[in-house]
């Protein structure tokens, strides 16, 4: 029925969507939520893994934990820095974020 | 889990929803049941009228989310030995889980109205949620120590001599509060505050929705209490009561306590609600656990 | 759960997942736009649960939901739009973005696809709890520990960076600092 490639496979496509958000979009935290596609695909191919390859892999779950952690911090770290470009400059759109200077 | 466990969860939801709703009669000294009844009748037959500009999808959408955090939730309580719906291995994280769909609920219900007020209704409970779901989450660690599990099972399992209220008393004073601002219960409940936001994030719903939203937050009341009274207060085990008498009267006694201080304290501004969240009961429950494995390690080896 | 429940369960939710996913980045509402990511990932934690790995699935529905919503608010905040009732268009290199994801989606299907993975059988009643516990609190407890306090490092940072002020301390009041760039009134 699901194997193993099957759900790396739907893990690739999530993947795709996040890399397609992450390109396209112009504001922030769309990006960010981007990026949080693309993690979200990542422990799904660590799921997968943990089903159908290696089940005693405790790590594996560990590994799990992790990148949910990794999620909430950079989204914390990215509305942050929003938050302070945003007080400087009046815009969260990166077109117009440009310079490193300024 | 059998085929019958969703319809004796709703069951249980239908019939606990209507003796929350006497019991906040009973707590405001006026005990008859029938007012119960015609407010239902009146509340289904209120016309739905539609806001004007509103987001349909999320308007639509929220009682449901609502009414669905509060049947998983209720889920997850271990009612007597072998009545309970999903009895998971990580259950009380599901508990938790199922709760914090509370808040994307009521931000749907109040961003979909459109409407000013409701708007800030809706952010308001999530600025509240996001500093009280955190003790409860830690919370739940710390009960979860003794029993070496997060099964709700076998943490009433463990309760069979001391109830955790005794051992834990911290943990249960951080709990209650926080699952009674989740379950919209007065002081807390300032995403609807019907004296100053005028229903606030519900405001605009009517007929069948409004009478699932009302369904809901009594179902949700439920459940926690449920929770509360199985983590803390030894669940089913008692004295020569069956356990579910034990279990529906201490369910009872906990909403009943609750609904009681909802009508006693005042309601508080949301900005000193959440910095008081923030400075007290957040750094205190790091302390819970950190005694939860403390009296692990002591009595419970 | 056996394979025909894991089936049942796997390919709607995966469906759900993705095109949710899809609708974060085609809506016009950054309201809408939250929500739709928090179903993706929500669902997606329903997809650990089919899987066996059931204090996964548990977690990450916990996790989502605050973290998502948190998201909405933030969006509402810092949007120009966030209603999107203005129909701003909120892309740029749309074309070049569908052909990235779309090389991207298929090179890491194939790759999928035609590595050969090893197989391993996992026992259906066996629980992951325990086994998580054991493994932060035993072998990785180091690793944990050590990436926890980075973690934390970097939250207690970006929150001093990102208060008026910044790291210096009280700042200038809001409307001293409206009037500094000159968009004061």
């Amino acid at each position: 029925m699901i194997s193993l490639p099957v759900v790396l496979g739907v893990a690739a496509l999530l993947f795709a969507v996040g890399v397609y958000g992450v390109l396209s979009q112009t504001n922030t935290i769309m990006v960010i939520m981007g990026v949080e596609l693309m993690l979200g695909a990542a422990m799904l191919n660590v799921v997968g893994f943990l089903r159908y390859s290696w089940p005693e892999a405790a790590s594996g779950s560990f590994f799990v934990l992790v990148i949910m952690t990794v999620m909430a911090v950079e989204a914390a770290v990215g509305f942050a820095l929003v938050v302070t470009v945003f007080r400087h400059r009046r815009t969260a759109e990166l077109d117009d974020l440009t310079g490193l200077g300024d | 889990m059998s085929v019958a466990t969703p319809f004796a969860i709703v069951g249980v939801a239908a019939v606990g929803g209507f003796l929350v709703a006497w019991l906040e009669r009973l707590v405001a000294g006026r005990p008859s049941p029938v007012p119960v009844l015609r407010s239902i009748a009146v509340t289904l037959a209120r016309p739905i009228a539609t806001p004007p500009t509103y987001d349909r999808w999320l308007f639509h959408l929220a009682p449901s989310l609502l009414l669905l955090a509060g049947l998983v939730a209720l889920s997850t309580v271990p009612w007597a030995p072998g009545f309970r719906g999903i009895d998971m291995e990580s259950g009380v994280i599901l508990f938790a889980g199922a709760i914090a769909y509370v808040t994307p609920a009521v931000f749907m219900a109040g961003w979909g109205a459109g409407g000013g007020l409701s708007v800030v209704g809706g952010f308001r409970f999530l600025a509240l949620m996001i500093a009280y779901a955190m003790p409860i989450a830690m919370v739940l660690t710390a009960v979860g120590a003794p029993a070496e599990s997060l099964r709700p099972t076998a943490i009433v399992e463990i309760q069979e001599s001391v109830p955790m209220a005794i051992v834990q008393p911290l943990a249960v004073v951080l709990f209650v509060p926080a699952v009674m601002a989740v379950a919209l219960l007065p002081p807390f409940d300032i995403a609807q505050a019907p004296s100053e936001l005028g229903g606030g994030a519900f405001a605009r719903y009517g007929g069948l929705e409004a009478g699932i939203i009302a369904l809901a937050q009594r179902v949700l009341v439920l459940a926690v209490a449920g929770m509360t009274a199985a983590l803390f207060l030894g669940g089913w085990y008692g004295p020569l009561l069956p356990p579910a008498l034990w279990m529906a009267l201490k369910t009872a006694g906990v909403v009943a306590l609750m609904l009681w201080a909802g009508r006693r304290l005042p309601r508080f501004e949301i900005d000193r609600l959440v910095s008081f969240a923030w400075k007290v009961p957040i750094p205190l429950s790091i302390l819970a656990i950190a005694w939860g494995g403390l009296v692990t390690l002591l009595f419970y080896r | 759960m056996n394979d025909l429940g894991t089936a049942l369960v796997f390919w709607p939710t995966a469906a759900i997942m993705l095109a949710t996913g899809v609708y974060v980045f085609r809506t016009a509402s950054m309201a809408r736009a939250g929500l739709l990511l928090l179903a993706s990932l929500a669902v997606e934690g329903l997809i650990f649960l089919a899987l066996a790995s059931e204090f996964l699935g548990t977690l990450q529905l916990l996790m989502m939901s605050g973290e998502m919503v948190l998201m909405v608010f933030f969006m509402v905040m810092f949007m120009p739009d966030p209603g999107g009732l203005m129909g701003m268009d909120m892309t740029h290199d749309k074309r070049r973005a569908q052909g990235a994801a779309v090389a991207v989606g298929l090179a890491l299907a194939l790759l999928a696809v035609l590595t050969d993975w090893p197989a391993g059988t996992i026992d259906s009643d066996a629980v992951d709890v325990r086994a998580i516990g054991f493994e932060v609190m035993g072998r990785s407890m180091f690793t944990f520990l050590f990436a926890g306090m980075t973690l934390m490092f970097t939250m207690i940072g970006a929150t001093l960076l990102a208060k008026q002020g910044g790291r210096h301390g009280v700042g200038p009041p809001a409307g001293e600092l409206r009037d500094a760039d000159g968009e004061g009134g």
